[in-house]
């Protein structure tokens, strides 16, 4: 058997002690996004962001009485935003929370999405609903570094046009910046509505994304992704190049709690971003 | 190796627990446990203990940090944590080992539990070898040496009527030189390290890492999980496990403090997301995660088995569901 010498924390492998008591933040505004959910914009008590994050990195916000939840980053200056979407009693309670009230917030935690790979590509953002939470982080990322990136492509359906999020971005702030198309489906029109009506996967067949120099970011609920997996693998993706951002249950965020594992993997240390090659090599427990 | 005569061990405790807390193995009824140590206690030497010292230094319940709201204002105050000196006394060679894998969870890969880390700083481990292995004992299987453990800060051997005590860091030279100064030790020259008696089990565990890689989705998870019952006796008595959960205790509207306890991966709602998804929704995914999670998650994620051979889990399970079983299904297993 193999017996590691003690890592002690003095090492220089350990980069943080005591990850798990949150730190005072203020909710400095909330965006009703639709019905069921709302943006939310944290700061430090000084105004500042709470801590650095990178694009699709997590935090561990606290609405102390009621509970912690691991969230992804939507977008990161000079305060935090996150996107909560109405699902059990933390995210009940967060959409009572009004402006101007602390709340704990600990992070940011996991690895993000891979900026140096994408760096010089074309990116094909593909998500659905909520799953353009996570995903807006690196369009955000993309678009205040443009030159760095190639051609921008968000591909993104909601159940309903009232469903979709980040309206205003992706009916003129996107839209506007140079090379940047927006190909937007809902599953069910209503009178308003000109755009696609259908589910992503077929309305990705449909606009037949190319593949050349591309990477693409997929996030969205488990039978989107299952779908349009299918679709970009026809189309001549490879697995290295489609990454997706996974949830799964937390509760410490630094790998130790040992509920978010996926094989010998845990999501909020090693992920939550994978690639679909990673994925292929990890048990299909998630 | 330093001498102490047996019938001398309460004045040695007694030393001891001047400079630090002892928590050493006592016997409580039915049941034995790491406690500290006083006048009058019994203290259970003859064979392990049914609780690991592992409470000892990750509590089964403890208190992070507490808060109170004033508006909409709040403050985090975070727990004082008042550890002191300690000293584990009577560790055996799987509990030891079983710290080991401890601090590899709580003390690696880009962050250190501060809550482990203090306790574990200012403990000082007296490891005792085992010479008369328990029925459910496998220790020997899995790799370790039962007479003593170099992790130990001091390694006791039981040599009939005396022990002898070695040294093997600097904490325990402290503690051994303590014990020399106020008159209690002898030079222990001439003096040999005891035998070990026969293990009931006599296996090697050895390529069932790879074998598991290839066993996800073999049959023998549904087989196990129908004699499961999930009850989580054998997480809650393993001296490795170490999930936790982190929940909030609300003491009035404003205040309350959070606390994380011992959690286990038997039961559902472990892995229950909000929305309702579940990645391990039925007991043959709990099942399969637990021998998963010791014979091949953590082996690939820190080269060590997450089983130590103590046995507890065989000694307790309600159905007889035995880890040595499963370990020679799994090497026995047609792929």
């Amino acid at each position: 058997m193999v017996r590691e010498t003690v890592k002690w924390a003095t090492s220089e492998e350990i980069k943080h002690i005591n990850a798990l008591v949150p730190k005072k933040a203020k909710i400095i505004k909330i965006i009703k996004e639709t019905l069921d959910i709302t943006t939310f914009h944290i700061s430090s008590e000084n105004g500042r962001i709470p801590f650095d994050t990178a694009p699709g990195q997590l935090v561990m916000l606290s609405l102390l009485g009621v509970g912690e939840g691991m969230f992804s980053v939507t977008n990161a200056g000079d305060h935090l935003e996150i996107s909560v979407k109405k699902t059990g009693v933390l995210t009940d309670a967060l959409h009572e929370v009004v402006e101007g009230q602390t709340v704990g917030i600990r992070g940011a935690y996991g690895n993000g999405f891979p900026v140096d790979f994408c760096r010089g590509k074309n990116l094909l953002f593909i998500a659905g609903g909520i799953g353009l939470a996570p995903v807006r982080s690196l369009i955000h990322h993309a678009v205040k570094r443009r030159d760095e990136f190639g051609s921008l492509h968000l591909i993104y359906g909601s159940r309903s046009p009232a469903d979709l999020v980040y309206k205003t971005e992706l009916f003129e702030t996107w839209p506007a910046v140079s090379d940047f198309k927006v190909s937007l489906t809902v599953d069910h029109g209503d009178d308003e509505w000109q755009g696609n009506v259908g589910f992503v996967p077929a309305f990705v067949e449909q606009i037949q994304p190319s593949v050349e120099n591309t990477a693409c970011i997929l996030c969205g609920p488990p039978i989107m992704i299952k779908y349009t997996l299918g679709v970009l693998d026809s189309l001549g993706f490879s697995p290295e190049n489609i990454f997706t951002t996974l949830e799964m249950r937390m509760k410490c965020g630094i790998g130790k709690c040992g509920r978010c594992n996926i094989g010998s993997c845990y999501v909020c240390l090693d992920g939550p971003v994978f690639s679909l090659a990673q994925l292929k090599c990890l048990p299909n427990e998630f | 190796m330093k001498t102490l005569r047996k019938c001398q061990l309460d004045k040695a405790l007694d030393t001891i627990s001047q400079n630090a807390v002892v928590y050493a193995p006592v016997k409580k009824g039915e049941m034995s446990c790491f406690v500290r140590y006083q006048d009058g206690v019994e203290l259970e030497l003859e064979e392990n203990t049914l609780f690991s010292p592992k409470g000892i230094l990750f509590p089964a319940a403890e208190k992070m940090y507490s808060y109170e709201t004033t508006g909409l204002d709040m403050e985090i105050k975070k727990s004082d944590r008042e550890f002191g000196l300690s000293v584990l006394f009577g560790v055996r060679s799987c509990d030891v080992q079983a710290i080991v894998c401890l601090d590899d969870v709580f003390l690696s890969k880009g962050f250190a539990d501060e809550y482990y880390l203090t306790r574990r700083q200012e403990t000082t481990i007296v490891a005792l070898g085992c010479t008369n292995p328990g029925v459910n004992c496998f220790c020997q299987s899995m790799g370790l040496n039962p007479l003593e453990h170099e992790m130990a800060d001091v390694q006791l051997f039981d040599l009939g009527d005396i022990y002898g005590l070695r040294a093997r860091t600097e904490k325990g030279e402290i503690l051994v030189k303590a014990l020399d100064e106020v008159g209690l030790l002898a030079a222990g020259e001439g003096v040999s390290n005891p035998e070990v008696g026969e293990f009931f089990y006599n296996f090697s565990p050895e390529g069932v890492v790879e074998k598991l890689q290839m066993m996800f989705e073999s049959p023998l998870w549904n087989e196990l999980a129908q004699k499961c019952l999930n009850c989580g006796v054998c997480t809650f008595l393993c001296p490795t496990c170490h999930c936790f959960d982190i929940s909030g205790k609300k003491q009035t509207a404003h205040c309350g403090h959070k606390l994380r306890c011992w959690d286990s991966c038997m039961f559902s709602e472990y892995t229950l997301m909000a929305g309702g998804h579940n990645p391990r929704p039925t007991k043959m995914e709990r099942v399969r995660q637990r021998f998963m999670h010791k014979l091949r998650y953590f082996p690939e994620r820190y080269g060590k088995f997450l089983c130590t051979g103590c046995g507890r889990c065989m000694a307790k399970c309600p159905v007889n569901l035995e880890i040595t079983q499963v370990i020679r299904q799994v090497k026995e297993a047609v792929i």
